[in-house]
């Protein structure tokens, strides 16, 4: 009757004779090898986690470790996103079976989690995308301009660095943490009116420097990069004033960059030094114009993106277009050019002749009727959907698939776009049902998930709108109104110790309530992985970066 | 497996007591079923459990002869992709109404005898101890030391209070 343990956790002293003493001498638990205590571990949740990692040192790390973490994180995050993807809908019933396959979890898993062979801290991971899904995050805002200014500010986020531009200056900020101006430089000296336009170079490879281009009011457009280590911006190109006007959009995937005027001029450029020669050096190789052609009418908003692959440059603009029977809708221009500047394929798709299909189940709540006679002629059930009209939208928004619209109307609308060799479609458009007030701004990412802000600035709204709502789990989380979740800015204590670094903060969330009023969003919204940034105006004209910090 | 005439095995614990028992109830354990596999069919000759004192053997294999019948273990270790649960069938929950000493001891010899669902039984047993209480009342139960100042633990606690709201 001797109690001799495992190897590991062999105790001499401790041979209990009396098994039925009550008072516990031994703490048997944390004599377990890690190994044991893990398997223990594994079967808490995580608030029970949470609650282990405060018994002592030995649970804090064993709590904490990522492998339990990615298992909770897979659970809650990924399978049900599997269950909702069109591509693997048969899982849907047998989802307990769906393994940790390595061909699912690669396509479903967020790559950048797992490229590089980077340790990933899933519990930092599981902990982030927890509070994108309750819309809870911290509140923290930059003020960048005294007054207002027209035309308004341009700003870009991209990976953790808010890029904005000016009449005066181009400035960075790091919308990590401390939120601390990165870098700036001043437009003084190169006098060309407002900046217009703004895009960042988001394609993967460049982690010392990002470049961007900027347009102005002028016609003009200019490339910077950024030195992140040095924290300095550096001209890298400016490119004459045109008399094609003001510069709408502009895109960038190096070295390729695209700009479009008001004259709905798209001009396409090659920065590629055809010399071989070193593409960081100092001075500037002028670029090439690759292609230039006037686009169709394309009214903004609009949005232009660059896709370049081995052979070609895919240019896309997705522009809002009025149209008689549904109010306005949606198309895209993709123009298909190759390296050396061969104009390929140009082609077109709206979503004007797909009928709106509303997937509401409830009736909408504030639709404008069309009279009778408009809809006589096609009075099948399907001329009701004709009802739904599309106010002009107030942003859009594109990264492939999908297309994100917002309208004035409280609603936003989803496209999801199609490109094939063959083919550019449009899908009909799906009505997004959540916001309490117009929507001024939305922003869509590439693995669907969008943000969309009101014109008040108030409210702030989360969608997981991937895979769009083929399947049919989608559609129950559209019709149970269960699409989006509203951003709950953290209220920080006032008297919270060990805030170090964060006294910006104070006044943003508090005053921000009582100023709502008086607030509007300049309808420009963007996010990257941690934070979701929107540009606010204040009622003196006082304008602010508003960071919500989900970390 | 079994045939007419019931194949046994004879096992011996750390302190030599002998057991006989059906090979069939002996190869939950897979210690024991690669054993025979390697070694070819045992005959009188005992095989050492080395790590595992009678009243816990004898213990185990009460389960083990209650669970004969179950489909045979899995060899693919899929904890990781299952989606964990920590509902215990009744038969096995009386089986783990035994106190601490024993209920870690089964862990620790299901572990050294690779008796994957045994252990899972113990690990999700010992994991509804934990269940529901506090910090302080899991210390209480198991009789943990708490090696944090208590600015450290508060600390801990503010950290995490993100995932205690479910």
């Amino acid at each position: 009757m001797v109690g001799k343990r495992a190897r590991e956790d062999e105790v001499d002293n401790q041979k209990p004779p009396l098994k039925r003493v009550r008072a516990l001498t031994t703490d048997h638990l944390s004599r377990l090898s890690d190994e044991l205590t893990l398997r223990v571990l594994s079967f808490l949740s995580t608030s029970q986690l949470v609650k282990c990692q405060r018994l002592s040192h030995k649970f804090h790390v064993l709590a904490g470790d990522s492998q339990l973490w990615k298992s909770l994180y897979y659970n809650r995050f990924v399978r049900p996103r599997a269950s909702r993807l069109p591509g693997i809908k048969d899982l849907d019933q047998s989802s307990s079976n769906l393994h940790f396959a390595s061909k699912a979890s690669r396509w479903l898993d967020d790559e950048h989690l797992v490229k590089g062979g980077r340790k990933t801290n899933w519990k930092r991971q599981y902990k982030l995308h927890h509070n994108w899904s309750k819309g809870s995050c911290a509140v923290d805002e930059i003020e960048v301009a005294e007054q207002a200014t027209v035309p308004p500010l341009v700003v870009q986020l991209h990976d953790g660095i808010i890029y904005m531009a000016d009449q005066d200056s181009l400035r960075a900020w790091s919308a990590k943490v401390e939120r601390q101006l990165v870098a700036q430089m001043s437009f003084a000296g190169s006098r060309r009116g407002p900046p217009t336009s703004l895009a960042v170079d988001t394609s993967e490879g460049q982690v010392a420097t990002s470049r961007l281009v900027i347009g102005f009011e002028d016609g003009s457009h200019g490339l910077f990069s950024l030195d992140h280590e040095a924290g300095r911006f550096k001209v890298v190109y400016r490119h004459q004033a045109s008399s094609n006007g003001v510069v709408s959009a502009v895109a960038i995937t190096w070295p390729y960059v695209v700009t479009m005027t008001a004259t709905q001029l798209l001009s396409i450029y090659s920065f590629e030094s055809r010399s071989g020669d070193d593409p960081g050096a100092d001075n500037p190789c002028p670029p090439r114009l690759l292609h230039s052609l006037r686009s169709r009418t394309v009214l903004p908003p609009l949005s232009t993106s660059l896709r370049v692959a081995e052979s070609n440059i895919v240019v896309s603009i997705a522009y809002s277009m009025p149209t008689y029977l549904s109010g306005w809708t949606v198309g895209i221009q993709e123009v298909r050019i190759d390296p050396s500047g061969k104009l390929l394929e140009s082609r077109l798709a709206s979503a004007i002749d797909q009928h709106y299909r509303s997937l509401a189940f409830a009736s909408p709540p504030m639709m404008h009727h069309l009279p009778g006679p408009a809809i006589g002629a096609l009075a099948t059930p399907t001329a009701t959907e004709f009802r739904h009209i599309h106010t002009k939208p107030t942003s859009l928004s594109y990264t492939h698939p999908y297309l994100l619209v917002s309208h004035p109307d409280n609603t936003l609308t989803l496209y999801l776009v199609t490109s094939t060799a063959d083919m550019l479609t449009i899908s009909a458009g799906s009505r997004l049902w959540g916001h309490t007030s117009s929507v001024s701004g939305a922003h869509v990412g590439g693995r669907g998930k969008a943000v969309s802000v009101s014109r008040r600035g108030d409210e702030l709204r989360i969608w997981e709108l991937e895979g769009g709502f083929a399947s049919i789990a989608a559609k129950r989380r559209l019709a149970t109104g269960d699409m989006s979740v509203q951003l709950r800015p953290e209220k920080r204590p006032t008297a919270e110790p060990s805030q170090a670094g964060l006294d910006v903060v104070k006044q943003a969330a508090g005053a921000d309530e009582d100023a709502s009023e008086l607030t509007l969003s300049r309808g420009w919204i963007g996010f990257d992985d941690e934070n979701v940034v929107v540009l606010k105006e204040q009622s003196q004209g006082r304008q602010a970066l508003v960071v919500y910090d989900f970390t | 497996m079994a045939a007419a005439d019931v194949p046994m095995v004879v096992l011996q614990s750390s302190d030599e007591s002998i057991f006989s028992v059906e090979q069939k109830i002996a190869e939950r354990s897979m210690l024991i079923k690669n054993m025979i596999e390697d070694l070819g069919t045992p005959g009188d000759e005992p095989i050492p459990i080395m790590n595992v004192t009678e009243t816990v053997l004898r213990k185990v294999l009460d389960w083990c002869d209650h669970h004969k019948n179950d489909p045979p273990p899995t060899t693919e270790d899929d904890a990781d992709s299952r989606k964990k649960t920590t509902d215990i069938e009744d038969w096995d929950q009386k089986y783990m109404q035994v106190d601490q000493e024993m209920l870690f001891e089964i862990i620790l010899a299901a572990n050294y005898m690779d008796i994957k669902a045994l252990l899972d039984v113990g690990c999700k047993t010992v994991a509804n101890m934990i269940k529901g209480k506090s910090p302080e009342e899991i210390r209480k139960t198991f009789n943990i030391q708490n090696d944090f100042t208590p600015e450290e633990e508060d600390q801990i606690r503010r950290e995490n209070e993100w995932a205690e709201d479910r």
